[in-house]
């Protein structure tokens, strides 16, 4: 097995701790901590509205949370309260250093449509790493073929499928060389004659080592590839444990009400 | 071919007027129109204030009016402040050129900036996360993801805003600039032909006008690349 980004397997990649946030009177995460090392395949499930996504956008910021601490790769990222009283980023560059070691992958893919998918992939490469552009092409191109879709350089993403989309950003995620990926509900919005081959796209991440947070109803994935099972539920962590566990076993019976209905 | 009595020039040097007029009247609307929108959809209440009461203002006062209260007006105003600073008796001359650029240019912005913050609103909010996302800088993603996909949106509300302003042009006659129709006024006067005057200058304009709808139509084409068509 490959070790991503020449980091050991062991090493703390990702740390979520006490994590609150609301939108207005709702509350919508109660405390959700986490800890990823790398090489975990982390997989969250739990019902519509339990703050999944909501989670996985205050890892990188595009929410910014009440309380709480990230940690990436070691790193805290630094937070101060507004005289309102509202906790900010203390240091925006700070904030988009780290996001570029996080890879994110949406549910919608959101890949930028005015640009082709060879453009979309090497886009953050060149301007935000400030990579020389050949080098970015060769290896946006590797990165395509990897994910299937070598012959799709020159298209617009309104021209590919839904699971050619997903693969695409999936792509434009990989060309940062993240250190650890987030993925929410990649394969939701997709037709269900798509979903595999992201899936598969995803397995084979897994398989070399990468550092993943899966949001996922697909639980055969969760049961197969992921390290760790996390169930939430109204905001706050009901089960964790292995997929044996979680899926065979569950403690909690919320969690087990939860399985039993999407089977 | 109609005879213009030897005064065919007047068209030409009109439009060497209208047209640079309009242009950099243009320009002006653009960016004010950007600035605009960027204060009507900023969080904070002062640009918001600044940017509603300008485009109120603008859009409720006759565009005439305007051009006369900036041409004389501002001009009065800043003669009394400069000479009550300086205790001497100061004169302005805004030349006509700079005062059609100047209103039209203001004018045209509040339209534009209704434009533009319809087109920021279009721009799908998911595609500026995932530039976030890869932690493009605010300065960076705006230039390379929202102002790009701002353009496709903007286009055809900014082709009829520029189709209005070319035509506005007409109105700085009142304030003596050159420009299409002044001149044309001139001539028809001149040789009491103002049928003939007046129907080369409405030919001229719808002639700007169809060349600045075909010019659109090649930048909304660009603009839209990779926007499947329904
Ligand atoms: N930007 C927002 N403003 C207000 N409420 C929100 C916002 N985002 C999410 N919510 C609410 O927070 C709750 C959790 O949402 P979300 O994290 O998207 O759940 P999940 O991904 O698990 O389905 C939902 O009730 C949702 O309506
Ligand atoms: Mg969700």
């Amino acid at each position: 097995m490959g070790e991503a980004n020449g980091k050991s397997a062991g090493a703390e990649a990702l740390r979520v701790e006490d994590l609150h946030k609301s939108f207005g009177p709702l509350e919508v995460l109660k405390g959700v901590s986490l800890t990823a090392k790398v090489g975990d395949v982390i997989a969250m499930i739990g019902g519509s509205g339990s703050g999944k996504s909501t989670f996985l956008r205050c890892i990188n910021l595009l929410e910014t949370p009440d309380s709480g601490r990230v940690t990436v790769g070691g790193e805290l990222i630094r937070m101060r309260q507004t005289r309102a009283g509202h906790a900010v980023p203390a240091d925006q560059r700070q904030v988009d250093r780290l996001r570029a070691r996080l890879g994110m992958v949406f549910q919608s893919f959101n890949l930028w449509s005015h640009m082709t998918v060879l453009e979309n992939v090497i886009e953050a490469p060149v301007h935000v790493l400030k990579k020389p552009k050949a080098q970015a092409v060769e290896a946006a191109k590797t990165l395509l073929d990897k994910v299937g879709i070598g012959d799709k350089l020159g298209h617009y993403p309104s021209h590919l499928s839904g699971g050619q989309q997903q693969r695409a950003a999936i792509a434009r995620a990989l060309a940062m060389e993240p250190d650890v990926m987030l993925f929410d509900e990649p394969t939701s919005a997709l037709d269900p004659e798509l979903v595999g081959e992201v899936l598969r796209v995803m397995r084979q991440l897994a398989d070399e080592g990468r550092t993943m947070i899966v949001v996922t109803h697909e639980m055969g994935f969760a049961r197969e590839v992921a390290s760790d099972v996390i169930f939430l539920h109204a905001g706050r962590i009901e089960e964790q444990g292995l997929p044996e566990s979680v899926f065979g076993n569950p403690k909690s019976e919320r969690c087990r009400q939860f399985l039993a209905r999407l089977l | 071919m109609i005879d213009f009595k030897g005064y065919g020039w007047v068209f030409v040097e009109g439009l060497m007027v209208t047209i640079p007029v309009a242009l950099c009247a243009g320009v002006v609307a653009v960016a004010l129109g950007l600035f605009g929108a960027w204060g009507k959809l900023a969080s904070s209440t002062l640009p918001r204030g600044i940017a509603n009461a300008y485009t109120t203002v603008v859009r409720g006062v006759p565009e005439l009016v305007l051009i006369l209260l900036v041409y004389y007006g501002v001009t009065t105003l800043l003669q009394d402040l400069l000479s009550t600073l300086t205790g001497a008796d100061t004169r302005i001359d805004i030349d006509p050129f700079s005062a059609g650029v100047i209103t039209l240019g203001t004018i045209y912005g509040a339209f534009a900036t209704e434009v533009f913050r319809g087109a920021y609103l279009a721009v799908p909010k998911g595609q500026i996360e995932a530039a976030k996302a890869v932690g493009m800088p605010r300065t960076l993603f705006v230039r390379r993801v929202l102002l790009p996909q701002m353009w496709r949106f903007a286009l055809p509300g900014l082709g009829n805003v520029w189709l209005v302003l070319v035509k506005a042009t007409a109105l700085m006659s009142v304030v003596q600039l050159p420009e299409l129709m002044r001149m044309t006024d001139v001539a028809a006067r001149a040789v009491r032909m103002p049928f003939t005057f007046y129907l080369g200058a409405s030919v001229i304009y719808l002639a700007i006008t169809i060349a600045s709808m075909i010019a659109f139509q090649r930048a909304e084409a660009w603009a839209n690349r990779g926007v499947r068509r329904a």
